[in-house]
């Protein structure tokens, strides 16, 4: 399965924040998004979820050679700032989602198996939304993105003010799901990129551009990315 | 002086030209004709600075003329057998002591100080200095004209026509000066905004010594007023020694300014806060449906505070109302024909009336801070098809909330009716009922329409569209402006049902080809 995203633009009046956004995301790998404030990272996710109306280009799915358009249960997105109903329990949430989603959910299972999956404790399963931690709303948001297995997971800075050991949890869980579907990670961490990530691409000036890391080491890696970066501010 | 007057004061203009731009900015259709770079066009600012500066001008004049024509000479002509001259004077000295520690200027814990003082770090005792001396001129060059013009229409004396504002500017003197004073000795400051409950008695007090006196042929002797009206002058001159030698100025307004800013920092946080506060706690609330109906039961219910609980207590509300007609009808039997011949012209009068009963906005305001907001980000939520079977549920919860109320007033209104004498076509009872049904189904599908149309907040819980604000706005005027009109019930009745019909007809036509594409978190 491949991602592919063509001549993708978005323009804020006279401002072109995505210039031509061109790029192919292969299944199996965990992409980590880096670029600039105010490089449009965020732009680039709210278009792919439809959230924006984007102004130019495409972007579709190629299953086994086919390309199709994307349905709203390809797309996975988990933001930086945990939303979650705060007028329903854990449970009621995940019941709620899979009523709703029966035929799209292979083999589903049962509630409490998801909470275990997820490591959400017997005792807040039955507690409000409103009353979780933000680690806790984060567990939720991904678990609800995670069920219908969509075949593109899109991250929003997912580990900002996670403690450690969520931020752990989160991202053995990461690896494990990657098989099977594209993960995009954006981040501000360097670390945390080269870390988790399989391939590093630079949103800068509008445009995706993939760092092969090549032979480099980890800090030879680094100093070309942050080249990379710093050349396009003198262009 | 000169250079921290420029400077204060253009930071103020600055700020509120960009209020203007910003306001510009909000206006449906305008919005797309201006540039993004709106706030650094030279065109647009000169001709926001210009009205800026009108504002300035119209402000030193135009607040001072409403207070004086309608607090004052307004009120006094609702007086009989009182001299007019005497009654002026009376309700003015005594609105001047509110003012002395409700409008300080002070102690009014503004942006515009924030920004200068905290943010800029501002020379606190200069900047306090220069624009305290200047809002005491604004006092003194506004209130003249009008002590003049009204005092002398009413026939006040001629001192004290002339004395008037500078009783006013020294009585304000005087006040800054005790709470500097007050503040040296245990580091109280007083923030005119947030009275305790002894400035609000004080405040209740004053203002029926100065409405409530005069009612009762009592007014306070001219000569008396003098006297205070005088040695208020004299002292606040004295006090201007004091405000111009006092040395904390930076320390006083960081903790004023600073509690202040919190405030409206937590008001921001408290839009989101307070609308989880209205969820219910109780375990005990479950539900057996699912998918949708699953969600929105458990949304109703974790909701009985703004939505069933309030219905019913309006529906018990109106009950209660109706019943003390009958009653009475019953002791006095005189009501009824006055009360017959008024309810026969006054049914456009309920359209307010409803108006104000509707649990709408409440509704479509819980369910996006508490629902909407958070599930508006997964995609599944987003599918047409959701989107619009979550409307239909949604709509006939909000009208079956609306609708027990309403039910009991127009049954009640039909009952009135009859009781009052009764009408020669039976017809008007069914018109008069059904009438009121329709205006409530009319307001949940208004205030549902345009939130599933204009969907105004975004992410960050902010309102975002003018549009929706304004559609809100002409929403008031036109059920404001119904209860001047008069009309027969049938007349009145048969446009009010046709209108409602039609109106829901095409509110949901739109809302089945507009909603999938407009209900969306705005960005």
């Amino acid at each position: 399965m491949k991602f592919i995203i063509e001549h993708l633009s978005k323009n804020f009046e006279k401002r072109q924040v995505l210039k031509d956004i061109d790029f192919t995301f292969e299944s199996g790998k965990i992409y980590g998004l880096l670029g600039r404030n105010g490089a449009g990272k965020t732009t680039l996710f709210n278009c792919l979820n439809r959230d924006l109306k984007a102004d130019g280009g495409d972007f579709c799915i190629e299953e086994d050679g086919k390309r199709r358009p994307v349905a709203a249960m390809d797309i996975g997105y988990v933001l930086s700032t945990p939303t979650v109903p705060e007028f329903l329990t854990g449970r009621e949430f995940l019941k709620f989602f899979l009523d709703i989603n029966e035929k799209n959910i292979q083999d589903p299972r049962s509630i409490d198996e998801y909470f275990e999956y997820m490591r959400i404790e017997p005792e807040d399963r039955e507690k409000l939304l409103k009353d979780y931690s933000h680690g806790m709303k984060n567990k939720m948001q991904m678990l609800i993105n995670i069920i219908a297995r969509p075949n593109v997971l899109l991250l929003d800075e997912p580990m900002t003010s996670l403690d450690v050991v969520v931020a752990e949890e989160m991202k053995h869980l990461l690896r494990s799901l990657k098989q099977g579907r594209v993960t995009i990670f954006s981040t501000h961490i360097m670390d945390l990129a080269l870390d988790l990530c399989d391939e590093i691409v630079l949103l800068n000036h509008g445009e995706l551009e993939a760092i092969p890391k090549e032979d480099l080491d980890n800090d030879e890696f680094k100093e070309r990315i942050l080249a990379a970066l710093r050349e396009e501010d003198h262009e | 002086m000169n250079r921290t007057f420029r400077i204060s004061f253009s930071l103020k203009n600055t700020y509120r030209v960009n209020s203007i731009l910003y306001g510009i900015k909000q206006i449906p259709l305008i919005k797309r004709l201006l540039p993004e770079t709106l706030y650094g066009v030279r065109g647009l600012k000169i001709f926001a600075n210009i009205l800026s500066g009108i504002w300035e001008i119209v402000m030193i004049f135009l607040g001072k003329f409403l207070y004086v024509a309608g607090m004052i000479y307004g009120l006094a002509l609702l007086y009989d057998q009182v001299s007019m001259g005497r009654l002026f004077m009376h309700i003015f000295f005594f609105l001047t002591v509110i003012g002395a520690f409700t409008n300080t200027y002070m102690f009014n814990p503004s942006r515009d100080k924030y920004y200068a003082m905290i943010l800029m770090r501002m020379d606190a005792r200069a900047y306090t200095l220069v624009n305290y001396g200047y809002a005491l001129l604004r006092v003194i060059l506004g209130f003249l004209p009008f002590t003049l013009l009204f005092g002398r229409i009413a026939g006040a004396p001629w001192w004290f026509c002339w004395l008037a504002p500078f009783f006013v500017a020294g009585l304000k003197l005087t006040m800054a000066m005790i709470h500097l004073m007050i503040y040296e000795k245990n580091g109280k400051v007083p923030n005119e905004n947030m009275l305790g409950k002894a400035g609000w008695g004080i405040l209740c007090l004053l203002s029926a010594a100065a409405y409530g006196l005069p009612a009762i042929h009592i007014l306070l002797w001219p000569e008396l007023m003098a006297v205070g009206m005088f040695l208020s002058f004299f002292v606040g001159v004295c006090a201007i020694k004091k405000i111009l030698s006092f040395r904390y100025y930076t320390e006083m307004y960081k903790e004023v300014l600073s509690k202040a800013m919190n405030q409206m920092d937590e008001i921001a946080k408290t839009a989101k806060t307070s609308s989880q506060k209205l969820i219910s706690a109780d375990t005990q609330i479950q539900s057996r449906k699912k998918g949708f109906e699953y969600l929105n039961e458990l949304f109703i219910k974790r909701h009985q505070k703004i939505l069933w609980r309030s219905s019913k207590r309006l529906a018990a509300g109106c009950g209660a109302v109706i019943l003390g007609m009958l009653l009475a009808f019953y002791l006095q039997p005189g009501f009824r024909a006055e009360t017959n011949r008024v309810l026969m012209t006054f049914l456009p009068y309920f359209v307010f009336i409803m108006y104000m009963m509707n649990r709408g906005t409440g509704f479509t305001r819980a369910l996006f801070m508490n629902c909407d907001h958070s599930l508006l980000t997964y995609s599944f939520y987003k599918e047409p098809k959701m989107v619009l079977a979550l409307f239909r549920i949604r709509l006939r919860e909000i009208i079956k909330v609306n609708l027990l109320p309403a039910f009991v007033l127009g049954a009640g209104l039909a009952l009135i009716l009859y009781m009052s004498g009764g009408t020669d076509q039976p017809l008007n009872y069914g018109i008069v009922f059904i009438s009121i049904i329709c205006m409530s189904v009319f307001f949940s599908v208004h205030y549902l329409t345009i939130y599933y149309l204009l969907q105004p907040y975004n992410a960050a819980t902010e309102m975002k569209s003018g549009t929706y604000q304004i559609v809100l706005s002409v929403t008031y005027l036109v059920c404001f402006f119904m209860m001047q009109l008069r009309m027969p019930i049938v007349i009145f009745g048969c446009i009010c049902i046709g209108f409602s019909l039609l109106y829901c007809v095409v509110a949901c036509i739109l809302v089945y080809r507009l909603a999938p594409k407009t209900f969306r978190l705005r960005n």
